[in-house]
C-alpha cells in the first residue's frame, strides 16, 4: 500500500496535452505523486469553463479610444462603462484577471478626453489597499494609456513619496493620482492644497473594494463620506466605480462604503478554461517517519501551535512537495502560504523533497527554478521575481497572499494553497491566478488541520456552491463616527447641509453637542461649528481601531531591526487578548513574545522581542452579558432570534503556556495582570422554546463531568453543554457565510438568557452602576436570576468584540438560519468520536471554560429543531415527565 | 504687562515644575509677573509644591496639601480678591454645607469670585454620544442654586468655558450653554449653574505642555491665556529643546545668560549639538537677552526693493472658516488703512471678496501682499475663497505677489526675533509696538462674529475694526524693525543685557492652532 520511495522511473515525463493546458492533470498529479496513501483523502472536482462574451469596441467607447485596443471588450467591461457613462456609480465583482483595471482605465481617459474638448480638466482619484499595489497599478496603467497614445499621468501619492516639491507638483499636475485611504484620511485636512485635483476630480476608484470591511470598512467608509463632503465643497461630483473580488453582496457592501446608490455588474464575460480542482488531505503521519522529522519538527513550531491533536503530516509540509512535484512536471505553479516565513520554508523544502526522492525525481534541474516572494523583499525583488513570472523563468513561487491581490505576474499553469484561505472569495481570487485564458487549470487545496480546513476538505461542494461570503461593514460604530466627525470638523466647519448628508440630523447634533460639551467643536450647525481641539485630529484615527486607543507595536531595544514585525497598530481589546506581557504570538512565521505592554502613556505600546519557544500561550477568558437591550427579533420555528446592543465584561484574566508539539500545558493559570475590559457593543441572541429545553434537559439529564467544583451536581448539565457546543460552532462557522474574523466575535451560552437583560430602571431614573469586575458582574447576573418570577429562557448570544460593534453579529442575526446549517454539519459530520467534540468541531481554544461541559448531540439536537429538520425521534413526550418548577435551572452560563 | 487692573493668577501644572530648573521658574514669575501661583492638582505632589514656593516670590497654593483641615478654603489673590480651594471631590462629598457657608460667609470681606476644584471634569463616551460632567453631583450639592459659579480646574484644558445647568437635587444635567462669555444666566431657583473653565495644559503638537494665565478682577475671570513651557528659560532659545536643556541644567548651565557664557566648543560636545547650532543658540540668546532681531542671512527682505508690500489681516469666523468677514489692509506708502467688512449678510461671503479685488485690482495692480504667517492662514483661506466665490478673480488674485514674513523670518531662518513668542503681538510687543489694546484676540473676534452670524445681534465694529487694524500696522513694525537690523556676528562676545519681559521662542508649532496664536 505504501509505495515509499519507490520510483516510478517512468511516466514522469509531462503529459503532452493539448497544447498551453496544464502538463499534468489531478488524476495524474494521483498517479504520479510519490507515496500517496489514501484515496479518501483526496477529492478531484472538476470546474467547467466558460466562453468569452464580448461587445464590439466601437460600440461602447469613441473612435480614438476604439481603435487602439487590440481586443473587443468583454461584456462585463462594456456594461460597466454604459453604466458609468449613464452617469450610475459601479461596482465590478468579478473573477481574478478578468479585465476591471481597464474599465476605470478607459473611464479615466473617456473623462479627460471630453474634459479637454472642453477646454477642462478631468481627474481621477484612485485608491489602493496596499502601496505595492498602487505601484504596480502605476506602472499598469501608465503603460496603458501610452498604448492609446493619450498623455494623462498618473502618479502615486502616499507615505513615500518624497515631500516638498515632488507632492506639490503631483497634486497639482497630475491627472490621476494613486493612494490609499490612511493617506486620504491624513491628506484630507489639508484639502485646500488639493483644490485644483479635488474640484476637477470626476472619478473616484476603490479597488479590491471587498478588503474593506469589519473595523478597517467602516473607518474607510467614514473617510469616504468626508472626501464626499470636500469633493462637494470644491463643487465636483465624481461617480464612484469600485472593484471587487466575488462577494456575495457586492451591491449593499459597496453602496454601505459609498453612501449611494451602486450599480452591480458581475457577469463575468472573460473566458475561462476549464479547471480541476483537487482537495488534498495530507496522509497520516507515519509513527516512525525518519525522513519527515527535521521538516515536521521545524513545522510544527511553525504554524502547527493552534492544534492540540496532530495526526495528518502538516499542510505545511505536504504543499511545498506539491509544489515541487507540479513544476517537475512543467506546470509553472504558485504556491499560496499563510506567512512569509512559509514562504521561504516552502521553497527549501520544495527543493528537499526532490532530493530524498531523488530516485523519483531523475533529473533534479528539471522545474527547479522555485522562488518565494512576499512583502517583506525589496521592491526591486520583487519586481524582478513579477518579471521573471511573468517570462516563464521561474517554474513555481512561494507566496504569501501579497500575490492574491491584483499585482499582474501573468497567468500559471496550477495554484496550490497551503491550508484553506479562510474564505471563499480569497480561494477564488488565488486560484483565479492559475489558467491562461481558455486553457485547462489545475489547483490544488492542502488541507490544514484547522476546522475551516477539515470541514472543506469534508464538504468539497462547500467550494463550488454558488453563494460567496457577504461582506460586512457598518457605520453605526458611533465611536468611530464621532472621531471622523471631529476631522470633518476640522477640514470643513459643519453646517445645516450636513445633517442628512454626512449623518442623520438627531445623530449629528447629539455628536456634535457631544464634543461641545467636551471643549473640542465650537458653534452652531446653522452658522458652523468649527473644530477646536488639538491640532490635526486625523493624525488620532486608526484605521484599526474603534477608540482612538491604539498601541504601536515595537521592537525592544536592541533588537535587530530586520525583526522589525511590521505589524499594524493594535487595538486595545486585541492588546488585552493576545498581547499581554509574557505572551508568545506568531507573526509572519516568526516568533515573538511580548515583554512589556504600556497602557498609560499618551502613546500606548506593546514591545515585542523575537524569541524561539517550543510553547505557544493561550489566553482564558472569562465573559458575561449584561444589559442587553432588543432592538429587533424575528421567529424562527418557535425560537426566538433578537437583535441589539449590551455591554460586554470581557476578563482575560489568566493565560497557559501550552507545549508546541504535544499540545499539553506547560503550565496553566498565570495571571496576565490585565484590566477587564468593558465594552458596549451590538449582540445577537437566541432564545430556545421551552418545550424544547424541557425535553433535552431530560435526554440528557445522565451527563456529568468529573469535574469537582459544583457545577456538575445539575441535571441540566447536558442541556447546557449542547447550548456552549452549538454557541462555538455558530461563532467557528461564521467566517463561511460572512467575511468577518473569527476573532472579532464572543459568544456566551447560559440557561438564564432573562438575567442578561436590562432591567426594569429604578425609580431615580438611574440604573446601577457597572460592575468592576467579571466575578461581580456575574454575581449580579445571578442575583438576577434568582429574582426573576419566571421561569427564564434558556440560549446563547454571539457579540462583537470591539468596542461599539462591528456589525457582524447584525449579520449573524440576518444569516442566522444559513449560519445554523453550516454549525449542524460540522457538529453532525466530524468524526471525532466525542461526546464533547474536538478542536475541529466544537472545541475553543479561547473557551473562558475550558471547553467544558459540551455535549454534541444536545447541539445537533437543538440546531436540527431550529432547522426544522426531522428528528429521527420525538422529543415532545419526554417533556412532560418534567414537572415545571420542580427542577428549578441553575443559573449557568459558558463563553 | 505692567500696567493692569485686576490680579494675575497663575496655574502650573506639576509637570512643568519637576525636571525644570528653579530659575526656568524663575524666568516665569519675572515674565508673566503672577500675584498668586496655582500648582495643578488632582494629583498631590508635594515635591513640586516645594519647589514652586521656592521658586516663586507669590503666594503659592496646592489644593490636595491645602492643610487647613477644612474641605474648603479661601486664598487670597490680591486685596479684595479671593478664590475658594476645595481640597477634592471627596471632600466636597463628605461636607457639602461648608462649601455653601465658605462662599456665602457674611463675616468674610468677600465674596469668591470663583472656585477652583481639579477633580472636576469632562468625561466623553462616544459610544453613547455623551459627555458628562465629573462631580455633576457634589457641586450640584455644595453651590447655591439660582446663580452661576464660576468653577476653575486644571482637569480641562484652557480655554474651555462652558455653562453647566444642573438639577439642583440630583446634579443631573439640564443643558450646557456654550457661550457663556457672551450671555451666563443661571435657569432657575431649582438649578445650580456651573459655569466651568479650563486653566489644564493644552495639547499641541508637543504634547500638553503649557501653563495659564488667568486675568481676575471682581467680576471674575476676564481672561484666560496660555503660555508654552518652551517659552521660559533655556528653551526659549532657538535649538534648546527639553533633552538638552536638561543635560545643560545638569552642567549648571541654567539661564540664557549662562549659556552666552558657555563658549561655543563647549556647547558641541552635547549630543545633537553641532557648531552652527551652537552659534545659532549664542545669536538667538543674545537676541532674546538685549530685545534686538537680527538677521541672518543677506536674502533681502521680501520686497524690500520695489514699493512697500500692503499690509494685509483677515478676521474669520473659525478655524474652519465660513466666511472671512473682515479683511484689512495697511498701506504704508501713505499710511492708509483700508477695511472690508461684511455687516448686512453674513451668509455671502462673495461681497468682501469682491470690494477687495475691484480695489486691489483696480488701485494697486502692482502692489505685492504681506502678512505673518500668511502661507498657513490669510492666502490659504483667501486663495481658496476666492476660487469659490469670486472665481473670475482667480488668475488676477494667483498673480499677486504674496509674502509671509513670519516664513521668511522663522522658517526659512533669516531672521532671529525677540519676544515671547513668534506669535504677532509679541514680536511686536518686543520690538517696541504700541498695541491698540483691543483686549481682543483671533478667536474672539471670530466667536464675536459667529454670534452675529446665528443672532444678528451688532458686535461692537469699531472695536473688532480697530483690532484688525492693529494688527496690519503690527506687521508694518515689524517688517521695519527687521529692515533696519544689522547682521547677527558669529562671536558670542555680546554681553547679556537687561532685557526685562524679552523672553521669546524660537519653535513654533507647524501650524496655527487656536486663532488667538497669530
Amino acid at each position: 500500500m505504501d509505495t515509499d520511495d519507490t520510483a516510478i522511473e517512468d511516466g514522469t515525463e509531462p503529459t503532452d496535452g493539448s497544447r498551453g493546458d496544464v502538463p499534468i492533470t489531478g488524476d495524474e498529479l494521483l498517479e504520479t505523486f510519490p507515496r500517496y496513501r489514501d484515496e479518501g483523502d483526496v477529492s478531484v472536482l472538476e470546474i467547467s469553463g466558460r466562453e468569452a462574451s464580448t461587445v464590439p469596441n466601437d460600440e461602447v467607447l469613441r473612435p480614438e479610444l476604439a481603435e487602439p485596443l487590440e481586443h473587443d471588450l468583454y461584456a462585463h467591461q462594456a456594461e460597466a462603462l454604459a453604466a458609468l457613462e449613464r452617469d450610475e456609480n459601479v461596482c465590478v465583482a468579478t473573477s481574478t484577471s478578468s479585465g476591471k483595471t481597464r474599465i476605470y482605465a478607459l473611464q479615466i481617459a473617456r473623462n479627460v478626453l471630453e474634459a479637454r474638448a472642453r477646454g477642462e480638466r478631468s481627474t481621477a482619484y484612485v485608491l489602493y489597499p496596499t502601496k505595492a499595489l498602487s505601484r504596480d497599478q502605476e506602472r499598469e496603467l501608465n503603460d496603458f494609456f501610452d498604448r492609446l497614445g493619450l498623455d494623462i499621468s498618473v502618479r502615486v501619492y502616499d507615505g513615500d513619496t518624497d515631500p516638498g516639491e515632488t507632492r506639490r507638483q503631483i497634486r497639482e499636475e497630475a491627472d490621476v493620482i494613486i493612494s490609499n485611504f490612511a493617506g486620504v484620511n491624513t491628506y484630507l485636512h489639508d484639502h485646500d492644497r488639493w483644490a485644483r485635483f479635488l474640484s476637477t476630480c470626476d472619478l473616484v476608484v476603490v479597488d479590491e473594494s471587498h478588503t474593506y470591511t469589519g473595523v478597517h470598512g467602516m473607518h474607510v467608509a467614514w473617510v469616504i463620506r468626508r472626501l464626499k463632503r470636500m469633493l462637494e465643497y470644491y463643487g465636483a461630483d465624481p461617480r464612484f466605480a469600485l472593484t471587487s473580488a466575488t462577494i456575495g453582496n457586492p451591491g449593499e457592501h459597496s453602496s454601505a462604503l459609498i453612501a449611494e446608490s451602486v450599480t452591480v455588474v458581475d457577469e463575468d464575460g472573460s473566458p475561462a478554461g476549464p479547471r480541476e480542482l483537487v482537495l488534498w488531505n495530507p496522509p497520516a503521519r507515519a509513527r516512525a517517519d525518519g525522513a519527515d522529522d527535521d521538516s515536521t519538527t521545524a513545522a510544527r513550531t511553525d504554524d502547527e501551535a493552534d492544534d492540540a491533536v496532530v495526526e495528518r503530516v502538516p499542510a505545511s509540509v505536504e504543499a511545498p512537495r506539491l509544489l515541487s512535484h507540479l513544476c517537475y512536471h512543467g506546470a509553472q505553479t504558485l504556491l499560496f502560504t499563510p506567512s512569509r516565513k512559509l514562504a521561504e520554508l516552502s521553497v527549501r523544502r520544495a527543493s528537499t523533497h526532490r532530493r530524498d526522492r531523488s530516485r523519483y525525481y531523475a533529473n533534479p534541474e528539471r522545474g527547479s527554478e522555485i522562488e518565494p516572494y512576499h512583502a517583506g523583499h525589496s521592491r526591486t525583488k520583487r519586481h524582478g521575481t513579477e518579471h521573471r513570472l511573468k517570462t516563464g523563468a521561474l517554474d513555481g513561487v512561494a507566496s504569501t497572499n501579497a500575490l492574491e491581490l491584483g499585482i499582474n505576474v501573468g497567468e500559471m499553469d496550477a495554484t496550490v494553497q497551503l491550508g484553506y484561505p479562510g474564505q471563499r472569495q480569497s480561494f477564488w481570487q488565488q486560484i483565479g491566478r492559475a489558467g491562461r485564458g481558455t486553457r485547462r487549470a489545475l489547483s490544488v487545496l492542502v488541507a490544514g488541520h484547522r476546522t475551516l480546513d477539515q470541514y472543506v476538505a469534508t464538504n468539497p461542494d462547500y467550494l463550488l456552491e454558488t453563494d460567496v461570503e457577504d461582506a460586512v461593514v457598518d457605520v453605526d460604530n458611533d465611536a468611530v463616527f464621532a472621531r471622523h466627525l471631529l476631522c470633518a470638523a476640522n477640514e470643513l466647519a459643519l453646517e445645516e447641509a450636513d445633517a442628512g448628508a454626512f449623518a442623520e440630523r438627531d445623530r449629528l447634533e447629539r455628536a456634535v453637542e457631544m464634543w461641545r460639551r467636551a471643549g473640542r467643536l465650537a458653534g452652531h450647525l446653522e452658522t458652523g461649528v468649527s473644530y477646536v481641539g488639538p491640532p490635526r485630529p486625523q493624525g488620532s484615527i486608526s484605521l484599526y481601531a474603534t477608540s482612538g486607543e491604539e498601541y504601536a507595536v515595537e521592537l525592544a531595544d536592541g533588537v535587530d531591526e530586520r525583526y522589525d514585525p511590521e505589524m499594524e497598530p493594535l487595538a486595545e481589546e486585541r492588546v488585552l487578548r493576545d498581547f499581554h506581557e509574557g505572551a508568545i504570538r506568531l507573526h509572519e512565521g516568526q516568533q515573538y513574545e511580548v515583554v512589556g505592554v504600556d497602557h498609560d502613556s499618551p502613546r500606548p505600546t506593546v514591545t515585542l522581542r523575537p524569541t524561539d519557544a517550543d510553547c505557544y500561550t493561550r489566553t482564558r477568558t472569562d465573559v458575561t452579558v449584561l444589559d442587553a437591550v432588543s432592538e429587533a427579533s424575528r421567529e424562527i420555528g418557535e425560537f426566538t432570534l433578537h437583535f441589539g446592543r449590551g455591554r460586554v465584561l470581557v476578563y482575560h484574566g489568566t493565560y497557559d503556556r501550552v507545549d508546541v508539539d504535544s499540545g499539553a500545558p506547560k503550565e496553566q493559570g498565570i495571571p496576565t495582570e490585565n484590566p477587564p475590559l468593558s465594552i458596549d457593543t451590538q449582540l445577537c441572541w437566541l432564545e430556545v422554546p421551552d418545550a424544547l429545553e424541557r425535553a433535552l434537559v431530560e435526554r440528557y439529564r445522565e451527563f456529568s463531568l468529573e469535574d469537582e467544583d459544583g457545577i456538575a451536581e445539575t441535571g441540566h448539565l447536558g442541556y447546557a453543554g449542547g447550548l456552549h457546543a452549538a454557541e462555538h460552532a455558530t461563532i467557528g462557522v461564521a467566517p463561511l457565510e460572512l467575511m468577518v474574523d473569527k476573532r472579532d466575535l464572543g459568544g456566551l451560552a447560559t440557561l438564564s438568557i432573562d438575567s442578561h437583560l436590562e432591567r426594569e430602571r429604578g425609580e431615580d431614573g438611574r440604573t446601577d452602576e457597572a460592575p468592576r469586575n467579571v466575578a461581580a458582574a456575574e454575581a449580579t447576573v445571578r442575583q438576577i436570576a434568582d429574582g426573576l418570577e419566571h421561569e427564564p429562557k434558556s440560549g446563547w448570544f454571539i457579540y462583537d468584540g470591539i468596542d461599539g460593534g462591528l456589525g457582524f453579529s447584525r449579520a449573524i442575526y440576518e444569516n442566522f438560519e444559513a449560519v445554523a446549517g453550516r454549525a449542524r454539519e460540522l457538529i453532525a459530520d466530524c468524526d471525532c468520536g466525542r461526546v464533547d467534540g474536538c478542536p475541529a468541531c466544537v472545541m475553543d481554544d479561547q473557551c473562558g471554560n475550558d471547553n467544558q461541559p459540551l455535549h454534541r448531540e444536545a447541539a445537533v439536537d437543538v440546531l436540527d429543531r431550529l432547522l426544522g429538520n426531522e428528528s429521527g425521534e420525538a422529543l415532545e413526550p419526554d417533556a412532560a415527565e418534567s414537572e415545571p418548577g420542580g427542577d428549578r435551572r441553575p443559573p449557568l452560563f459558558y463563553s | 504687562m505692567t500696567n493692569r487692573d485686576g490680579a494675575r493668577l497663575l496655574a502650573l501644572p506639576p509637570s512643568a515644575v519637576l525636571g525644570r530648573p528653579t530659575e526656568t521658574l524663575a524666568d516665569v514669575g519675572a515674565t508673566l509677573e503672577p500675584d498668586a501661583v496655582w500648582l495643578l492638582g488632582p494629583e498631590r505632589e508635594a515635591q513640586a509644591f516645594a519647589r514652586t514656593r521656592r521658586a516663586f516670590d507669590a503666594p503659592a497654593f496646592h489644593p490636595p496639601l491645602e492643610t487647613s483641615g477644612e474641605p474648603v478654603s479661601r486664598q487670597p489673590i490680591e486685596t479684595g480678591l479671593e478664590i475658594a480651594v476645595v481640597r477634592s471631590l471627596r471632600a466636597l462629598r463628605a461636607s457639602p454645607a461648608d462649601v455653601s457657608s465658605a462662599l456665602s460667609d457674611p463675616c468674610s470681606r468677600s465674596t469668591p469670585i470663583a472656585v477652583v476644584c481639579d477633580d472636576v471634569t469632562t468625561t466623553t463616551r462616544p459610544m453613547a454620544l455623551e459627555t458628562g460632567l465629573e462631580g455633576a453631583a457634589e457641586l450640584a450639592a455644595a453651590l447655591p442654586p439660582g446663580r452661576v459659579t464660576t468653577v476653575l480646574t486644571g482637569g480641562v484644558p484652557a480655554g474651555y468655558d462652558e455653562l453647566w445647568h444642573l438639577a439642583a437635587e440630583t446634579g443631573a444635567v439640564r443643558a450646557v450653554e456654550h457661550e457663556p462669555a457672551f450671555a451666563c444666566e443661571p435657569a432657575g431657583d431649582d438649578c445650580v449653574s456651573v459655569r466651568v473653565r479650563g486653566v489644564g495644559p493644552v495639547e499641541g503638537y508637543g504634547g500638553a505642555a503649557s501653563l495659564a494665565v488667568l486675568e481676575l478682577d471682581e467680576t471674575g475671570v476676564a481672561a484666560v491665556d496660555t503660555h508654552e513651557r518652551s517659552e521660559f528659560g533655556l528653551e526659549a532659545v532657538s535649538g534648546v529643546g527639553p533633552k538638552t536643556a536638561e543635560r545643560l541644567a545638569d552642567a549648571e548651565v541654567t539661564t540664557r545668560a549662562e549659556l552666552l557664557e558657555t563658549p561655543v566648543d563647549e556647547l558641541t560636545n552635547y549630543p545633537g549639538v553641532g557648531r552652527d547650532g551652537a552659534h545659532r543658540m549664542h545669536r538667538h540668546a543674545t537676541v532674546l537677552e538685549t530685545g534686538e532681531p537680527r538677521r541672518l542671512t543677506d536674502e533681502s527682505l521680501p520686497a524690500e526693493s520695489g514699493r512697500p508690500p500692503l499690509c494685509l489681516d483677515i478676521e474669520t469666523d473659525g478655524l474652519s472658516p465660513t466666511i472671512l468677514w473682515q479683511i484689512g489692509v495697511y498701506d504704508p506708502v501713505d499710511d492708509s488703512y483700508r477695511a472690508f467688512i461684511e455687516r448686512d449678510d453674513p451668509d455671502d461671503p462673495a461681497p468682501v471678496l469682491e470690494a477687495l479685488c475691484d480695489w486691489l485690482f483696480a488701485s494697486h495692480p502692482d502692489r505685492a501682499l504681506l502678512t505673518w504667517n500668511g502661507w498657513r492662514f490669510d492666502y490659504r483661506h483667501l486663495g481658496a475663497f476666492v476660487a469659490r466665490h469670486v472665481p473670475y478673480y482667480v488668475d488676477e488674485w494667483e498673480s499677486v505677489p504674496k509674502f509671509d514674513l513670519y516664513d521668511w523670518a522663522v522658517r526659512e531662518g533669516h531672521a532671529l526675533l525677540p519676544g515671547r513668542t513668534n506669535k504677532l503681538e509679541d514680536v511686536a510687543g518686543a520690538l517696541g509696538y504700541e498695541s491698540a489694546e483691543t483686549g481682543l484676540d483671533g478667536a474672539q473676534t471670530a466667536a464675536a462674529y459667529q454670534r452675529f452670524l446665528r443672532t444678528r445681534e451688532e458686535l461692537d465694529w469699531a472695536r473688532h475694526e480697530a483690532y484688525c487694524e492693529d494688527d496690519c500696522r503690527a506687521l508694518w513694525h515689524v517688517y521695519e524693525r527687521l529692515r533696519d537690523a544689522p547682521r547677527a556676528t558669529d562671536s558670542s562676545d555680546t554681553s547679556p543685557a537687561e532685557a526685562e519681559g524679552a523672553t521669546s521662542t524660537g519653535t513654533m508649532g507647524g501650524e496655527q492652532t487656536g486663532l488667538g496664536d497669530f
